[in-house]
C-alpha cells in the first residue's frame, strides 16, 4: 500500500508507455495523447509561472504560437533541420519573454492579465498580417514530421514515445524547480513580495526566470505540436487557447505541477466523450468547469489527494 | 555590556511626508554596533515608518542613512539585505502559498547564500542538494534556538501567534544578519513567552547581533534596551539610556505616563 | 469619394463602434469598481441581447418591446449569475475569479448555441430608410439610434452615480466596502445590482448595433475584448475615462483600417494597449 503511495507515478508511465501498443494502437488514439502530452507541457509551464510565481498570464499561447510557427516556417519553407528550428523557437521565445517580462511582470493582477492579453494578441494579429511568411489565415502546410540526424520521425508511434519523452524531461525538471530553493523563492514572492525583498530576493530577475522559463517549454510544446500535425493555423494559439491553458490549471490544480497534468489530461479526453452530444457539447463543458470551480477549489489532483488519504485511513 | 565605538547605522535627519502629513521629521540618531536600541512612542508617532525607510520599502524626502559608512537610503530591499540588515514586521507576514512549512520559511533566510538560479537548480543538481542540506541543518539549529523544535513540518498558519513572531524571527537570523529591525515583536505575547523573549533577544545581542526594535512592551524594553529613542507625532523627542528617560517629563507626559508603562521604569 | 468624404465616413464608424466599446466598457467598469472583477462573460450579454431580440422580433413582438425585454432577461441572468456563482467565490484568487467568469461565458456561449444554432442572425433597423448623405459620406439611421441611445444611457448612469443615493453608496462601496458597510450600505445587495446592470448594459449595447451586424453566438468575444482595452486604457475605476477611451478606440481603429491598413489594425490596437499598461497602468484619463 505504501508503494503504492510513493510509486503511483510509475504506474502512469507504464500507462503512458504500453498504450500506443495495446488499445491506443491507431494513429487517432495515440493522436489523443500526443495532444495531451503537448498541453501538459503548456500547462506545467504556466503552472509554474502562476501557481508558484504568482504571475497571471492570459497570453501563454502566444510562446506556443512561436515555437510553432518558428519550426513551421523554418523546415517547411527554407529547409532547416527540425532540431535546429525548434531551438531557434525556444531561442526566440526565451528572448522575446525576456524583453517584455521585466515592463509587464511589474504589474499586478488584472493589469498583468490584461498585458499577457494583449501580447497574445500582437503576435496572433501578426500572424495572419504576415501572410508571406505564416501562410495568413489559411495557415502554414507542408510541415515536415521532426527528425534528428536524419532519423525521421514518421511512425506516429515513434513520434510518441519521442513526444512523452520530452513531457517527461518537463515535468521532472519542473517538479526539481518547484522543491528547489528557486522554488522556494517563487513562493516567497508569490506569498508576499515585499516582504521576501527583505530577504535578498530580487523579485524582478525572479519572475522574468520563470517567465523565460515557461516560455521556453510552450515554445518547445509548439514546434512539437506542428510537426505533429503538418499544418498550422493562427486559430490554434489565439486567446482561447490561453484561456484553455489556464482553464486546465485550474482544473487540475494550480500550483502542484501534476494538478495541470491531469488537468490538461482531462481537458483534451474529455471532449471526446462530450463531442457525441454535438451541439451541447459547449454548454456541457461550462458547466463542468463552473461544478470544479465551485465544488473543488483545489482541482482535481486536490480530490484525488483527499480521496488517497481517505482510503488509506480506512486501510489500516 | 558590550560597547564598540563603530557606529552601524546612522539615521541622518530623514524626513519622510505622505500626501501632506508629515510621518518623520528630522529624525537623526545612530545605532551602535553590537547593543539594543529601542525606538518607542505613541501610536502614529513613524516608528514604523522609520524602519520602513531603513529597510528599502520607502524613500526618504530628506536625509540619508547610512550602514557601516554605506548609503543605503534610496536602495532596494534586496539590496540592502544583501548588506545585512533583517527585519521582521508588525503584522507577522510569513509565506503560506502552496503549504510551505515553518522549515520552508526559515530556509528562505538562506536566499542570500545560496542565491539560487534556473540553470543551476536543473543542469546542477549535485552541489545543489549537498548545499541545501547544510542550509537545512542550520535551519533546524536556529528553530531550536528560538524554541520551536519540532515544528519544521507545521504550517505557519497552525502556530500560535507568539510562536508565529518566532518564526519571523528565526528566518531572519538565517540570513545571518549583522543588525535586526524588529518591528514589535512582543505584541501579542502572553507574560511567560514574553520573559522568554527577552533572553532570546539577549542571547542573539550575545551573539553579536546589533538590535533596532520598535516595542511598545516597556518591560522589554526596560529589561534589554542599551540606548532608547522616543518618537512622537514624526519628531525625535528624546534620547538617551532607560533611567534617563525614565526621568524625561516630556516623554512621561506624551507616552510613557498615559499607557501606564512607568511602572517599568526602574 | 473624396478625401473629405472618407475622413467623416471613418468617423461615423469610429462613432458607430466607439459607442459599443464605451458601453461595454462602463459596464466592465461598474461591476469592477463594485465588485473588485472583470467579468469576462460581458461579451456573451451583448450577444444574448442581440439575438433576444431579434428573435422577438420575429416572432411579432413590436421593437421597443422586444429592446426592453432583452434587457430585462439580461438583468436577471446577470443577477442569478452574481447571486449563484460569482458570491460563493468571492474569496478566492484573482486568477481562479478569471476563470470562473470565464467558465461562465463558455457556458453562456454554448446555451446560444443550442438556442440559436450556428447561423448568423441579423435584425431589422429600428427605423427603416434611406442612409443620409452628409457631404459624401453615408451614414445609416441606425448610427443614430446607436449614437442617441449611447448618450442617453451614459447620461443616466452619470446622474445615477452622482446625484442618487444608491448610486452614491454603490461609489462608496467601491472605495471601501468595509466603510460602506459600517455606514449601512449593503454591499451584498450592490454587488448584485452592479453585476444585473451590468449584464443590461451590455445586452443593450448589443441590440442597439444588432441591425448593423450578422450576430452569432461567438460574436460576444471581440467586442469585449475591445470594451476592455477600452476599459485599461480609460481606467478600471474611472466610468468617464473608459467613455472616452471606447470612443478614442473606435476612431483610432476607424482611421487605422481605414488610412493604413486594416491587417494591422488589431496589431496596432493591443501595442497601444500594451504601452498605456506599461507606462501609465491606471489609464490615460486618470489623475495619477
Amino acid at each position: 500500500m505504501n508503494a503504492l503511495k510513493r510509486y503511483w507515478w510509475l504506474f502512469l508511465i507504464l500507462f503512458v508507455i504500453v498504450y500506443p501498443l495495446t488499445f491506443g494502437d491507431s494513429p487517432y488514439k495515440t493522436g489523443i495523447l500526443v495532444f495531451v502530452g503537448i498541453y501538459i507541457m503548456l500547462a506545467v509551464g504556466l503552472d509554474l509561472l502562476m501557481g508558484y510565481g504568482g504571475q497571471i498570464s492570459v497570453g501563454h499561447a502566444a510562446f506556443f504560437a512561436i515555437g510553432a510557427y518558428t519550426s513551421g516556417i523554418m523546415t517547411a519553407r527554407y529547409g532547416i533541420p527540425p532540431m535546429i528550428a525548434m531551438t531557434s523557437g525556444m531561442f526566440i521565445s526565451a528572448v522575446l519573454a525576456w524583453a517584455t517580462g521585466r515592463p509587464v511582470l511589474a504589474l499586478k493582477e488584472y493589469y498583468l492579465a490584461m498585458a499577457t492579453l494583449a501580447f497574445n494578441e500582437i503576435i496572433f494579429t501578426l500572424i495572419i498580417g504576415l501572410e508571406k511568411f505564416t501562410g495568413g489565415a489559411s495557415g502554414l502546410r507542408d510541415i515536415p514530421p521532426f527528425s534528428v540526424f536524419g532519423f525521421s520521425f514518421e511512425n506516429h508511434i515513434l513520434y510518441y514515445y519521442f513526444v512523452w519523452f520530452v513531457v517527461f524531461l518537463v515535468i521532472a525538471s519542473s517538479i526539481a524547480v518547484v522543491k528547489s530553493p528557486f522554488g522556494r523563492t517563487l513562493i516567497a514572492i508569490h506569498s508576499d513580495e515585499q516582504a521576501a525583498r527583505h530577504f535578498g530576493i530580487n523579485s524582478p530577475k525572479y519572475k522574468t526566470s520563470v517567465f523565460i522559463l515557461a516560455a521556453i517549454y510552450a515554445s518547445l510544446a509548439g514546434s512539437l505540436y506542428s510537426h505533429y500535425m503538418g499544418f498550422i493555423a493562427p486559430d490554434d494559439f489565439g486567446v482561447m487557447t490561453s484561456i484553455n491553458i489556464l482553464v486546465m490549471l485550474f482544473l487540475g490544480g494550480i500550483g502542484t505541477i501534476y494538478g495541470p497534468v491531469l488537468g490538461a489530461a482531462f481537458l483534451k479526453i474529455l471532449p471526446e466523450i462530450t463531442y457525441q452530444f454535438q451541439d451541447y457539447e459547449l454548454l456541457i463543458n461550462g458547466i463542468i468547469l463552473i461544478v470544479v470551480l465551485v465544488f473543488m477549489p483545489k482541482g482535481l489532483y486536490g480530490v484525488l489527494i483527499s480521496l488517497g488519504k481517505f482510503i488509506f485511513r480506512r486501510a489500516r | 555590556m558590550m560597547v564598540q565605538n563603530s557606529d552601524i547605522l546612522n539615521i541622518e535627519n530623514i524626513t519622510k511626508t505622505f500626501e501632506g502629513v508629515r510621518a518623520l521629521e528630522n529624525v537623526d540618531f545612530r545605532v551602535k554596533k553590537g547593543q539594543i536600541k529601542a525606538l518607542i512612542g505613541p501610536n502614529g508617532a513613524g516608528k514604523t515608518t522609520l524602519l520602513n525607510v531603513t529597510s528599502g520599502l520607502l524613500k526618504p524626502d530628506n536625509g540619508s542613512i547610512y550602514m557601516n559608512g554605506q548609503k543605503i537610503s534610496g536602495m532596494t530591499p534586496d539590496k540592502i539585505a544583501f548588506l545585512g540588515i533583517s527585519r521582521t514586521f508588525q503584522l507577522v507576514r510569513l509565506f503560506t502559498i502552496n503549504n510551505a512549512t515553518v522549515l520552508d520559511n526559515v530556509l528562505l533566510g538562506a536566499h542570500k547564500q545560496l542565491k539560487p538560479d534556473i540553470i543551476g537548480t536543473i543542469f546542477r543538481r549535485g552541489s545543489l542538494n549537498k548545499k541545501e542540506r547544510e542550509v537545512k541543518d542550520k535551519a533546524l539549529e536556529i528553530l531550536s534556538f528560538v524554541g520551536l523544535e519540532g515544528k519544521e513540518k507545521f504550517l505557519p498558519g497552525a502556530l500560535s501567534f507568539g510562536n508565529q513572531r518566532l518564526l519571523e524571527l528565526a528566518r531572519s537570523l538565517m540570513t545571518e544578519p549583522q543588525m535586526l529591525l524588529l518591528d514589535e515583536p512582543a505584541s501579542g505575547l502572553n507574560d511567560a513567552e514574553v520573559d522568554g523573549f527577552i533572553k532570546l533577544l539577549l542571547n542573539i545581542r550575545d551573539r553579536g547581533i546589533t538590535i533596532l526594535l520598535v516595542e511598545h512592551n516597556m518591560k522589554v524594553v526596560m529589561n534589554i534596551a542599551d540606548d532608547i529613542v522616543v518618537l512622537d507625532f514624526g519628531k525625535k523627542l528624546a534620547e538617551g539610556t532607560p533611567s534617563q528617560i525614565c526621568a524625561n517629563q516630556q516623554v512621561i507626559e506624551a507616552y510613557l505616563g498615559t499607557y501606564g508603562s512607568a511602572q517599568e521604569c526602574v | 469619394m473624396n478625401d473629405i468624404s472618407h475622413f467623416i465616413q471613418f468617423f461615423f464608424s469610429g462613432i458607430t463602434t466607439g459607442s459599443i466599446y464605451a458601453l461595454i466598457a462602463v459596464s466592465l467598469v461598474i461591476v469592477y469598481k463594485v465588485s473588485q472583477l472583470i467579468c469576462f462573460a460581458q461579451g456573451e450579454f451583448f450577444v444574448f441581447g442581440a439575438l433576444i431580440m431579434t428573435t422577438l422580433t420575429q416572432k411579432g413582438v413590436p421593437m421597443p418591446l422586444a429592446f426592453a425585454l432583452a434587457i430585462f432577461i439580461a438583468v436577471c441572468m446577470g443577477a442569478i449569475i452574481q447571486q449563484a456563482l460569482i458570491r460563493p467565490i468571492q474569496g478566492s484568487s484573482v486568477g481562479a475569479l478569471i476563470v470562473m467568469t470565464i467558465a461562465i461565458s463558455i457556458a453562456l456561449r454554448g446555451l446560444a448555441l443550442i438556442v440559436w444554432g450556428r447561423e448568423s442572425h441579423i435584425l431589422q433597423p429600428f427605423t427603416q430608410g434611406e442612409p443620409l448623405h452628409i457631404l459624401g459620406a453615408s451614414l445609416q439611421l441606425q448610427v443614430l439610434w446607436i449614437f442617441g441611445i449611447t448618450v442617453i444611457v451614459l447620461l443616466m448612469i452619470w446622474y445615477f452615480f452622482e446625484k442618487t443615493s444608491l448610486g452614491i453608496a454603490m461609489r462608496a462601496c467601491a472605495e471601501n466596502a468595509l466603510g460602506a458597510r459600517l455606514m449601512g450600505i449593503n454591499v451584498l445587495k450592490a454587488e448584485l445590482f452592479a453585476w444585473a446592470w451590468g449584464a443590461g448594459i451590455g445586452a443593450l449595447a448589443g441590440a442597439v448595433v444588432a441591425p448593423l451586424l450578422f450576430m452569432q453566438y461567438t460574436s460576444g468575444v471581440m467586442p469585449m475584448v475591445k470594451g476592455f482595452i477600452a476599459m485599461s486604457i480609460g481606467g478600471l475605476n474611472n466610468i468617464a475615462g473608459s467613455v472616452m477611451a471606447g470612443f478614442l478606440l473606435g476612431l483610432v481603429e476607424s482611421y487605422t483600417i481605414g488610412t493604413i491598413s486594416s491587417k494591422f489594425s488589431d496589431t496596432i490596437v493591443f501595442i497601444l494597449l500594451m504601452v498605456v499598461l506599461i507606462f501609465k497602468p491606471t489609464g490615460l484619463f486618470s489623475k495619477s
